[in-house]
């Protein structure tokens, strides 16, 4: 009774569909270069800019690593940047006011991570406190521990052992921060693939009353993964005050967007079952290559936060609109814009310009003496 | 058909109550090894409740069950999977994302041990897969490398009966609404693998409202109303106007 009317393999789609993660990012690092190629190739293109690029993707390394699981089992973690701080900040004060040695506050530095990981795990699985809301409150709570403790000071002059994690070099090889990326998303690969970890994560944000259906501890795994992006948060944390070779309590500010930007760029999905820990490791690539040929541009430094927004956007529009299973009856953008739905948008956007223009005509005319705004 | 004198499964005088409501009320069930059992009813009958009493899910307010003469004490659903019995859901349980083999070992992973951490055997895994698709259930997937979302509802439904007729133990089967979401052909699909099963000498109960199904693949039918066993026919015997009869109350409410 074998069933041989079934077609056996794969189509040329799923071929695809395994190297997708790859190809988003890769497509947008070319054209990236293609663009620096254009406007600044003697600024962009030289051994000690792709130095400076590969210790910025370094450092978010850990994290996009450990975040591609958060993601994969539907989750998110806001508090990584708040994380990293105050665990930077609490080894500062271990090794500067009471003498540890580095090893030791560097130690703990990762292991205090994992404990706000595991703070975190357990109020989205015990108290069932949304990912979001909860580690966005997270967020606020542990920025404000590092506030409290270090008040406005900055911490600087760490040991040299420090220093080298976040900037040191092996000569003739790597840098030490890219070999500790490096061998965090290859750990993360393995994760992924080979241990029921990264199995139950993907089982977990694929179908999660399947998961529990099944046997899979959810809550206890959804815990270890917020533990694990904890404990990278504060390696994070360690790698930054080594490069910086100062931290102080409003560090890290945007640590969480960078990563989420990254991880998503990378084809992991945030509806959860699916990811990519090489996709991951490319758009942090990506993301570090865009920010520093904004640097290389003298683009000012807060249009970064535009462009890692409008990269997050356009991704996970990008990747929705791949994995759309039917798309009969779409007509292209020019057809989108003749149903009735969104010709009452349209309008509304219309009416939203016509007031806002009227606005400031109206203020123009009616405007009186300037004042300097600084 | 092989019809032992002691049944593989008697379950006697199930009651079960939840707070004022009566779900069950004294229901008694036959299910004997290489045989299939039809459950039917109406909503509200009592079918689920009976399955899920059996399945460990729930304990009953009173009743006895048994496997082959011996009294089962069930408090958990892994209780009943330690016994030998498993069901197989009507949204069975699978995670999209994660491949047949990832699917069918979801749970209960086989591992090797590597320097001392336990690391998925994946090789092994898919290879273990393939052969119980194809040995016990004739199955062949069109990959076995492509996300399980990416298969045919009757293909699904297997690597959902493969997971649980892999553990070489399992003695029953119970099978929840299994052609519910399905169209013709994977519903005939899915009987084969139905009497697939079976001939392996396997206990398996069906829950259908489909009364095509039912006449298709059971032996035996089991009718279910209002909390209590109304009758339990021989398929061979019966057409579905008699069946459906009896599952409105007619001919009984006739008879009495």
């Amino acid at each position: 009774m074998n069933d041989t009317t079934v077609e056996r393999g794969l189509n040329a789609r799923e071929k695809l569909d395994k190297y997708l993660a790859l190809l988003g990012p890769m497509a947008m690092i070319a054209a990236l270069l293609l663009l620096m190629l254009m406007l600044e190739p003697a600024r962009y293109f030289r051994v000690s800019n792709f130095d400076i690029i590969l210790k910025d993707a370094a450092l978010y390394m850990p994290m996009a690593m450990a975040m591609t699981l958060v993601i994969t089992t539907r989750g998110i973690d806001l508090s990584i940047g708040s994380v990293a701080a105050l665990t930077a900040i609490i080894m500062g004060y271990m090794v500067k006011s009471y003498g540890f040695p580095w090893w030791v506050a560097v130690s703990m530095a990762i292991s205090l991570g994992a404990l706000c990981g595991l703070i975190n795990g357990l109020i989205i699985t015990k108290l069932r406190v949304p990912d979001l809301i909860g580690t966005l409150a997270m967020d606020l709570a542990y920025r404000g521990f590092a506030l409290v403790l270090a008040k406005g000071v900055v911490l600087s002059r760490f040991p040299e052992e420090i220093v080298a994690i976040g900037r040191g070099s092996i000569p003739g090889f790597l840098p030490i921060p890219v070999v500790i990326g490096l061998v965090t998303i290859v750990a993360g690969y393995i994760i992924y693939t080979r241990t029921r970890l990264g199995r139950y994560a993907i089982a977990i944000g694929s179908n999660p009353e399947a998961a529990e259906l099944t046997g899979v501890p959810v809550n206890r795994y959804k815990v270890y993964v917020y533990v694990l992006m904890g404990a990278m948060a504060g390696l994070a944390g360690v790698m930054l005050a080594g490069k910086l070779n100062a931290i102080q309590a409003t560090s890290a500010p945007f640590f969480n967007l960078h990563v989420i930007a990254a991880v998503v760029v990378g084809g992991t999905s945030l509806f959860g079952g699916r990811g990519s820990m090489i996709g991951s490791l490319a758009g942090v690539l990506l993301l570090a290559m865009m920010i520093n040929a904004l640097v290389t541009l003298r683009i000012e430094f807060f249009w970064q936060s535009v462009a890692s927004g409008a990269v997050i956007i356009f991704s996970v529009a990008f990747y929705t609109w791949i994995q759309m299973k039917d798309r009969d009856g779409q007509g292209g953008f020019m057809a989108a814009l003749k149903t009735p739905e969104n010709k009452h948008l349209g309008r509304f956007l219309l009416i939203m310009a016509v007031i806002i223009g009227a606005l400031f005509i109206l203020g123009w005319l009616l405007a009186g003496e300037t004042t300097a705004v600084r | 058909m092989t019809q032992s004198s002691v049944p593989l499964i008697s379950m006697r005088g199930i009651t079960k109550r939840f707070g004022g409501v009566t779900a069950l009320e004294g229901v008694d069930l036959d299910l004997h090894a290489g045989e299939v059992l039809a459950i039917v009813g109406d909503n509200g009958a009592g079918k689920s409740t009976l399955i899920k009493v059996l399945t460990g899910v729930l304990r009953p307010t009173e009743g006895t069950i048994a496997m082959n003469g011996e009294a089962l004490v069930m408090n958990s659903h892994s209780d009943a999977i330690s016994h030998g019995i498993d069901a197989v859901y009507q949204t069975l349980a699978l995670a999209d994302h994660l491949t047949p083999a990832a699917n069918m070992f979801l749970g209960s992973e086989l591992t090797r041990n590597v320097l001392g951490f336990e690391f998925l055997d994946n090789k092994r895994m898919r290879s273990e897969a393939e052969r119980t698709l194809q040995e016990r259930l004739g199955v062949t997937l069109r990959s076995m490398d492509v996300p399980t979302d990416s298969l045919s509802g009757g293909q699904r439904q297997a690597i959902a009966i493969a997971r649980a007729v892999y553990h070489s133990d399992l003695k029953v089967l119970v099978m929840d609404e299994p052609t519910a979401a399905l169209g013709p052909r994977e519903t005939a699909r899915t009987l084969k693998l139905i009497e697939a099963v079976r001939e392996q000498g396997l206990g398996v109960i069906v829950i259908s409202h489909s009364l095509d199904d039912v006449f298709a693949v059971s032996d035996r039918i089991q009718i279910m109303r209002r909390g209590r066993r109304a009758d339990v026919v021989k398929t061979s015997e019966s057409n579905s106007t008699q069946v459906l009869g009896i599952m409105v109350g007619a001919s009984t409410e006739q008879a009495s």
